[in-house]
């Protein structure tokens, strides 16, 4: 009895310390995240359009219709594609930019670090708006001056073209973040190690692929992580700087699930799509996670 | 535990929220205006001051709608919060959605003053009158008339384009005088809900006709290759684009480039609404010579539509009968009769706004010259319907379509391919 009443007791203290560190934002996180996360779901069956107050059950139908609805599958393609190049574009450069910014080589090294982080520091709307004018007026201004064809011609207005300028703004913008990251994992592989294969005689590159690359994975696993998940909930800057044109050539799966939801007033439909959304990129994401952490290495 | 201290919290805030707004009502009713119409915000709010200013305890504000977001995606947010306004702009075709949130106002005195079929889109199947017509807009080949002076060495009478073929004389008349003829902005809105539903607005003068239209298209019945207005507005089209200050790059423009060049007169002819005005000014430096030709769809002056521009009720007032108190909805019905029927309320709105009212009692006439030409139009009765019962994404979708013609992506049979597997897959 004594015993019980005890471990009783230790729970209720147990409870009241959680209560008091994290109780509010249990509270929040309930309130603001698994709360509408729930609904949502729940909506997914129904037909409501976002504001009528009759509305009724319909099962599956709304995820039979996403599944067979070819325009959604064309924007997940297009949006695999986009998060592919991104993923690949930035995890190079920012851990070139690392390399090249770490050891006490390069002069002026905090200001360019500074430098290549800033363009993360800008809202999507702005920087979306702001590379439209280099895209459509200063690019093609400097194309037909100086006569050079590719350029002659706004990028944006290009259906193949368009979807390399938000690739091209969305490296730009992570690139510097993610340079701060392996940064940080590269101050923390341990200089003697370093020292013992100079002394071996490895050259800087089997430096970098023996020792550097294979101790720098726990830094990717994150950066990858990031950068796909950035990748595929994009919709700021896919607003500000094509806003899906030319004829939807650039609309990505944020943009898809958007409009559906609340241009074309099927908010069912948006909110099953966007489920089915939530689904694939946590499967992506975790396969990611699982598979890099095989690579992980004791030092 | 945590449930209750939940309960608890939420429980109090709603008493204190409630506590400050009775506080409030006792002493001011305040109502808050949901303006859609970015380019008049300024003026609403000079509206909406003014009115508070001259009416004893009773405040309007005017919230706008977000750039970017559309009028009834901010209602929806706005109702799930329980923050509605009192007054609600939305687009025509979304006024029936509001059935369960709107007051019927078939009682007010404007009811009777509206101009014909202004309020058959407010109009619920039981017959509740759900909406305020706000205002008349239609749309055209809006034209710089000192422009084409010049290049025709003499007057123009814009009557004389009643063809196709009239039309292609004026735009090489003008093209010799050395100045750009025409240009065509790329925007999906505009040449999906504008252009595009040229080909629907000119089947009939009858709406009924033309819903009957759209239901075919629905089930497949209608083909579009075979339909002579759908093929003379893509002959036009295809006169335009052949025409196109931006024919090298034709998605490349915007709706601010367009409304500089013809502002400034770069370009004599583009296809727009009157709600451009307030951006045509700002390059026109005092030239006030403007006005709408028609779209001709085929080369017979008396073919429907040769002689016409679309016309329609575009926006409507919706009021809010749910989360609003008996005194705001009161007030929100005063401020609308004040717009109708008061000298001051029909200038502010008229003159300072811009606005075509879709009230037979208002005489003002706007001084802009777009809205007068479209008024002289409805005068002579040379409108066609502005089709505004489109289903919502029909221009994402149609102006998508619309694009890849406009670029030559897509040929004619293409393009209406693509049209009729929109409307068969709603």
């Amino acid at each position: 009895m004594e015993r019980v009443l005890a471990s009783e007791k230790k729970f209720v203290d147990k409870l009241k310390t959680y209560l008091l560190f994290a109780g509010p934002t249990t509270l929040v996180f309930a309130t603001v995240i698994i709360l509408p996360f729930l609904f949502g779901i729940y909506l997914t069956f129904t037909n409501w359009d976002g504001l009528s107050k009759a509305y009724v059950f319909v099962s599956f139908s709304n995820y039979q219709k996403v599944l067979q609805d070819a325009a959604f599958w064309t924007s997940f393609l297009r949006t695999v594609k986009y998060v592919f190049y991104t993923v690949v574009l930035v995890n190079s450069l920012g851990f070139a930019l690392a390399y090249a910014l770490t050891g006490n080589k390069v002069l002026g090294q905090n200001l360019l670090r500074t430098g290549f982080f800033v363009p993360n520091l800008i809202g999507g709307i702005i920087l979306g708006l702001v590379w439209r004018f280099i895209f459509s007026n200063v690019l093609v201004y400097l194309g037909r001056t100086l006569n050079i064809g590719f350029l002659s011609y706004s990028w944006l207005a290009n259906p193949t073209k368009a979807l390399w300028t938000l690739v091209i703004v969305s490296v730009w913008q992570y690139s510097g973040y993610m340079m701060i990251i392996f940064i940080a994992g590269l101050s923390n592989i341990p200089r003697e190690l370093i020292e013992a294969a100079t002394i071996d005689g490895a050259t800087g590159f089997q430096r970098l692929r023996t020792i550097i690359l294979p101790l720098m994975v726990p830094a990717f696993i994150v950066t990858v992580f990031l950068t796909i998940q950035r990748g595929f909930m994009v919709y700021d800057v896919n607003l500000a700087l094509t806003n899906g044109g030319p004829f939807k050539t650039t609309e990505l799966i944020s943009m898809f699930v958007y409009e559906k939801a609340f241009l074309a007033q099927q908010y069912g439909v948006g909110q099953a799509q966007a489920f089915l959304l939530f689904v694939l990129v946590a499967a992506i994401s975790l396969t990611q996670v699982y598979f890099t952490k095989k690579l992980e290495v004791e030092a | 535990m945590s449930r209750i201290k939940a309960g608890l919290s939420m429980l109090v805030f709603v008493l204190v929220v409630s506590l400050f707004s009775a506080a409030a009502l006792a002493q001011n009713v305040h109502i808050t205006v949901l303006n859609s119409k970015g380019e008049i915000q300024a003026q609403l709010e000079e509206i909406a001051a003014y009115y508070s200013s001259i009416t004893e305890g009773v405040t309007v504000e005017v919230a706008a709608v977000p750039v970017g977001q559309s009028p009834f995606e901010r209602a929806t947010a706005l109702y799930a919060s329980g923050n509605a306004p009192a007054l609600l702009m939305v687009d025509a075709g979304d006024v029936l959605l509001f059935q369960d949130r709107a007051l019927a106002l078939n009682d007010e005195k404007w009811v009777a003053d509206a101009i014909e079929n202004s309020l058959d889109m407010a109009t619920a199947a039981d017959g509740r009158i759900l909406a305020f017509p706000v205002t008349v807009e239609g749309y055209g080949f809006i034209y710089n008339k000192a422009v084409i002076e010049q290049a025709l060495g003499g007057t123009f009478d814009p009557k004389t384009i009643n063809t196709r073929q009239a039309l292609r004389e004026l735009l090489d008349k003008i093209e010799a005088s050395g100045t750009a003829s025409l240009v065509i902005g790329p925007e999906d809105w505009s040449l999906g809900a504008h252009f595009f539903a040229l080909a629907y607005a000119t089947q009939s003068p009858d709406f009924a006709e033309i819903k009957k239209f759209q239901e075919g298209l629905k089930n497949g019945e209608v083909k579009l290759a075979d339909n002579a207005q759908v093929n003379g507005l893509l002959d036009t089209f295809d006169l335009m684009k052949e025409y196109n200050y931006d024919r090298m790059d034709p998605l490349a423009s915007t709706y601010d480039r367009g409304t500089e060049l013809i502002g400034t007169g770069e370009v004599a002819v583009w296809f727009q609404g009157n709600w451009t005005w307030p951006q045509i000014k700002d390059f026109a430096a005092g030239n006030d010579q403007f006005g709408f030709l028609p779209v001709p769809i085929s080369d017979n002056p008396a073919d429907y539509g040769n002689t016409q521009v679309p016309v329609g009720v575009t926006k409507y007032f919706i009021l809010d009968g749910e989360q609003n108190s008996p005194a705001q909805q009161q007030a929100a019905k005063d401020f609308l009769n004040w717009l109708v029927y008061d000298p001051e309320g029909q200038k502010r709105m008229v003159i300072d706004a811009s606005i075509i009212p879709a009230f037979k009692n208002i005489t003002i006439t706007p001084e802009d010259p777009l809205a007068a030409s479209l008024l002289e139009y409805v005068r002579e009765g040379r409108t066609l319907n502005f089709v505004l019962n489109l289903p919502p994404d029909h221009w994402a979708q149609v102006g998508a379509s619309m694009q890849k013609y406009l670029a030559d992506f897509v040929d004619r049979a293409g393009l209406l391919a693509e049209v009729e597997a929109y409307w068969r897959g709603l």
